[in-house]
């Protein structure tokens, strides 16, 4: 089997490749990316493509004719990318990478990664969605995903091959760089205490199985993956020993900047799921995918466990 | 001598128990934003408030979704009597539905169980297999008949195949004390159609009328 894994430089991309490295049924493995893998790979081959470059990234995957397409190239505004370059880089992947696989004549599945950010959380909107839940996003992070997810399904109909989107919520890990867990990481956390609802997390390790199980699976349409359970803003904030400080409306804007100042940037996204919460129902998710995703409130203590960052000094020459 | 005995012994040591938990953000709250020690921490003014008698509890499932189809007069003291005594009776939360989307009222309404007032939300709440409080139209003129149930308004539990238990709610809005009578659970036909869900509403509707006359006192104005 041969797959394709955009976005193999980033932390989910590079543990997904080591997955599929580990897996006997996969014989090749192309990896695609504007930046270099964060670990070492074995028998993946990278390239590294920059977003704009269409015809590199075409020809690419042309020449590999992919079997299975896991295109995780989705930058997060304010992860390792400005906002402006996120969203740009994630619509010319999505083109580009996706246009060329439809055309490739082995592929037989397409799985994109997407977020519960497509569904939006406007006024009135179901707090927990499932998979039929209407896709209006509400902020540039989740309209970037819902167009992934719409050019991945015209993908797939041109090729006839089912296409599954993992809609995971939030990602957080202790060494994933997202800006909801650096943001919560700060010593002192803004927060809405009377208007907050409650978030759900998954953990980066339930992601990449996550992707992995649905790479082997074809299942055609939409599944959440959601850590079970939820916490509000100012719970994570109290978990993890840090200062909640209340905000209420205009105030988000100077928290934000102060939060910019210290190195943890609040886009959109994020904001929107401090004050208007972020979960969804993932019983289809599990039932299909097999997975059973470490709770919310596992995965917030485990964003605060530094413990577990294992430093390993150069002298030893000792690989992570 | 469990630590959990001791504290059993010292009037509030639970109560600092718990607020000790929930300022290290170690208590539950769940995905639609209810906040079981919230309300056990107000039970004490909610008992002040409403005295609730509660017939027919064990009609109620013990376990998974159900509809709870209630009369409402102005509807103030309501979803608040029925959330109490059902969980007096049964140990369970009632998410009530009909909460407004709004910043500060909303989030405050869902610590306490109410849901939004949409199709969508209440057959996930069914799904997850939690107790879901619907109320009928409300009627200020007669304390003696339930209002309308929108056929519309029946359809996640149709959807869902979830049965409709109607219950019947008597007491003044500014009285303390309050009866709640519970019916018999309908089950939605397997054939679900544009029939079958009228049907069921008139049959709940029916029920719950039935239930709210042989509840209410005979000398009523008095």
């Amino acid at each position: 089997m041969r797959v394709l894994i955009t976005g193999m430089g980033g932390e989910l991309g590079t543990r997904v490749a080591n997955l599929a490295e580990a897996d006997e049924r996969v014989t090749e493995i192309l990896g695609i990316d504007l930046f270099p893998p964060r670990r070492r790979i074995f028998r993946s081959e990278f390239h590294r493509v920059e977003p704009g470059d269409r015809r590199k990234a075409v020809r690419l995957v042309r020449d590999f004719d992919p079997e299975v397409v896991l295109h995780l190239g989705i930058f997060e505004p304010h992860s390792r990318t400005s906002p402006t370059e996120a969203r740009l880089g994630t619509r010319a992947y999505a083109v580009s990478i996706l246009g060329a696989a439809a055309s490739c004549p082995s592929l037989q599945s397409i799985v994109v990664r997407s977020g519960l950010e497509v569904y939006g959380r406007r006024r009135g909107a179901p707090s927990r969605p499932d998979e039929s839940a209407e896709v209006v996003p509400t902020s540039p992070f989740g309209e970037s995903m819902a167009h992934v997810e719409q050019v991945a399904v015209e993908a797939g109909e041109a090729a006839g091959v089912p296409v599954t989107a993992v809609r995971v919520a939030p990602i957080v890990g202790p060494s994933i760089p997202s800006p909801i867990g650096r943001y919560l990481r700060l010593p002192v956390v803004a927060v809405d205490p009377i208007s907050e609802l409650p978030f759900s997390l998954l953990h980066q390790e339930d992601a990449c199985q996550a992707f992995m199980a649905a790479a082997w699976l074809r299942h055609d349409g939409p599944l959440n993956v959601v850590g079970p359970g939820a916490v509000t803003g100012t719970q994570a904030a109290l978990m993890g020993h840090r200062i909640p400080f209340p905000v209420f409306g205009p105030g988000w804007r100077i928290a934000a900047a102060m939060a910019e100042l210290q190195g943890a940037p609040l886009p959109p996204h994020a904001r929107e799921l401090l004050v208007r919460g972020c979960t969804a129902d993932g019983s289809l998710g599990r039932e299909v995918l097999g997975i059973e995703p470490r709770p919310t409130h596992e995965v917030v203590e485990q964003l605060y466990r530094w413990s577990e960052v294992a430093h390993v000094a150069p002298a030893q020459g000792v690989v992570a | 001598m469990t630590l959990d005995a001791i504290r059993r012994g010292v009037p509030g040591a639970t109560s600092a128990a718990h607020l000790g938990r929930r300022l290290r953000g170690r208590n539950e709250i769940d995905e639609w934003g209810l906040d079981p020690e919230l309300v056990s921490f107000a039970d004490p003014v909610l008992a002040l408030r409403w005295d609730i008698e509660v017939r027919g509890a064990e009609r109620l499932p013990s376990v998974g979704g159900a509809v709870l189809v209630f009369n409402r007069r102005f509807g103030l003291s309501e979803p608040w009597v029925l959330a109490r005594g059902v969980r007096q009776a049964t140990g369970r939360f009632v998410r009530t539905v009909g909460v407004p989307d709004i910043a500060g009222l909303g989030p405050f309404l869902r610590r306490f169980g109410g849901v939004l007032d949409r199709t969508d939300e209440i057959a996930g709440l069914l799904r997850a297999g939690q107790l879901v409080g619907l109320a009928t139209e409300r009627d200020v003129r007669s304390r003696e008949r339930v209002g309308t149930l929108e056929v519309q308004r029946l359809d996640a539990a149709l959807a869902t195949g979830s049965p409709v238990v109607p219950v019947a709610l008597v007491g003044r809005e500014l009285g303390r004390q309050w009866t709640i009578v519970v019916g018999d659970p309908v089950h939605p036909r397997a054939s679900a159609g544009p029939l079958a869900a009228l049907e069921l509403a008139e049959d709940v509707r029916q029920a719950d009328q039935a239930l709210l006359e042989d509840a209410l006192p005979s000398s009523w104005w008095f």
